[in-house]
């Protein structure tokens, strides 16, 4: 586990689980990972909402003065996934060995340009579209599914790149029946397995190409 | 203004059922108590400020924001989100508002310094991103679904 080799080195992991059901639903992943890191219960999708987050495992690397030097992509901290996803965390977490030791010399860091693309900072659709989910949770978590529908719908409309908002909807209802539509089959819409696990954007990487999302499914509640 | 109802209202994720006036629709006009008690704001001289945090209301449309009447003070709350550009999201079957995040608290992104939190853990304690200030930190997201 990466952890281990660089917990010495001023570095620290911060896991966070963006489940509506907390840890009714993150908890037996999390028994099952046995974590030496931080590892916290996001029910209200908080992290995502403040950050533009689209999808999971989404990874943030954050400097010592607490600036963002590389945010928003696919980012395995252990393979706990990869039956599921196909994607090698190695390529990953040389770039992230590479940037504790080397800091700003790191060449892993992003330029400001690209921070603020991947953060998609003031976009007005995408900032509605979270009040909208927002509102769908709570609906929802208190006991109002059907009334919460529309509402996830519309956050989907809003902000067509969230994964989370599609994902997190599907899994609190019968994806077919409400949505017309299958996590699967989404996917498939979106390009196939290789746009939906695209791999992280590293200098000097070969890409992967052989992506296995129809591997084994983590289980649903 | 007309009859009380209730509606509920959710505010930086905390919810609180409040006594809205009856109002246009689309508009949410609620006490300047029920503000207090679902936002901590308070309504001042200089503005609507909780602690160190201000936002002056505009001089000449001072109307929009509050008004007297029956005796209590009101707060248009829609109103008010606009001006912080902040974002609403109503459902009008179950008179449910949710205010999503206002313009300052989505400031520090901008300028590329990563929002705080603070979250439990599986055993309900609390932990805050800025409590790791001075290390490197991988924050990184998952979910079971």
């Amino acid at each position: 586990m990466i952890y281990e080799k660089l917990k010495d080195k001023n570095f620290e992991i911060v896991s966070v689980a963006k489940d509506t059901n907390g840890v009714k639903d993150a908890g037996q992943w999390i028994t099952a990972a046995k974590p030496t890191y931080t590892e916290l219960i996001d029910e209200k999708h908080l992290v995502s909402k403040l950050y533009n987050m689209v999808n999971v495992p989404t990874g943030v690397w954050i400097n010592e003065q607490g600036k963002i030097v590389r945010p928003n992509e696919v980012a395995f901290a252990d393979d706990r996934f990869k039956n599921f996803t196909g994607l090698d965390s190695a390529p990953y977490l040389t770039a992230l060995s590479d940037w504790v030791e080397k800091g700003d010399k790191s060449v892993y860091e992003m330029n400001e340009e690209k921070l603020h693309e991947k953060l998609s900072v003031n976009n007005p659709e995408i900032i509605l579209a979270a009040a909208e989910f927002g509102l769908g949770e709570q609906l929802y978590k208190n006991g109002h599914l059907t009334e919460a529908i529309p509402h996830f719908k519309e956050a989907q409309r809003l902000n067509p790149k969230s994964w989370n908002y599609k994902r997190q909807a599907y899994a609190l209802s019968d994806a077919k029946r409400d949505y017309g539509t299958t996590f699967a089959e989404e996917v498939e819409k979106s390009g196939g397995s290789k746009v939906y696990y695209a791999p992280p954007d590293l200098p000097g990487e070969n890409k992967p190409t052989q992506n296995k999302p129809e591997g084994k499914k983590p289980p649903q509640n | 203004m007309g009859r009380e109802a209730r509606a509920t209202l959710i505010y930086e994720d905390v919810t609180t059922e409040v006594n809205p006036a009856q109002e246009e629709a689309g508009q949410l006009w609620i006490t300047t108590t029920d503000l207090e008690r679902a936002t901590r704001f308070e309504v001042k001289p200089q503005g609507v400020c909780r602690d160190q945090l201000c936002f002056p209301l505009p001089k000449a449309r001072t109307q929009e924001f509050v008004r007297k009447d029956s005796g209590k003070s009101w707060f248009n709350m829609t109103a008010f989100a606009q001006l912080v550009q902040q974002p609403v999201a109503h459902d009008a079957a179950l008179a449910t508002w949710y205010f999503g995040l206002r313009a300052d608290q989505r400031q520090g992104l901008a300028s590329l310094e990563a929002p705080d939190f603070s979250l439990p853990d599986m055993d309900g304690k609390m932990h805050s991103l800025s409590a790791l200030r001075g290390k490197k930190v991988l924050l990184v997201t998952w979910a079971s679904w």
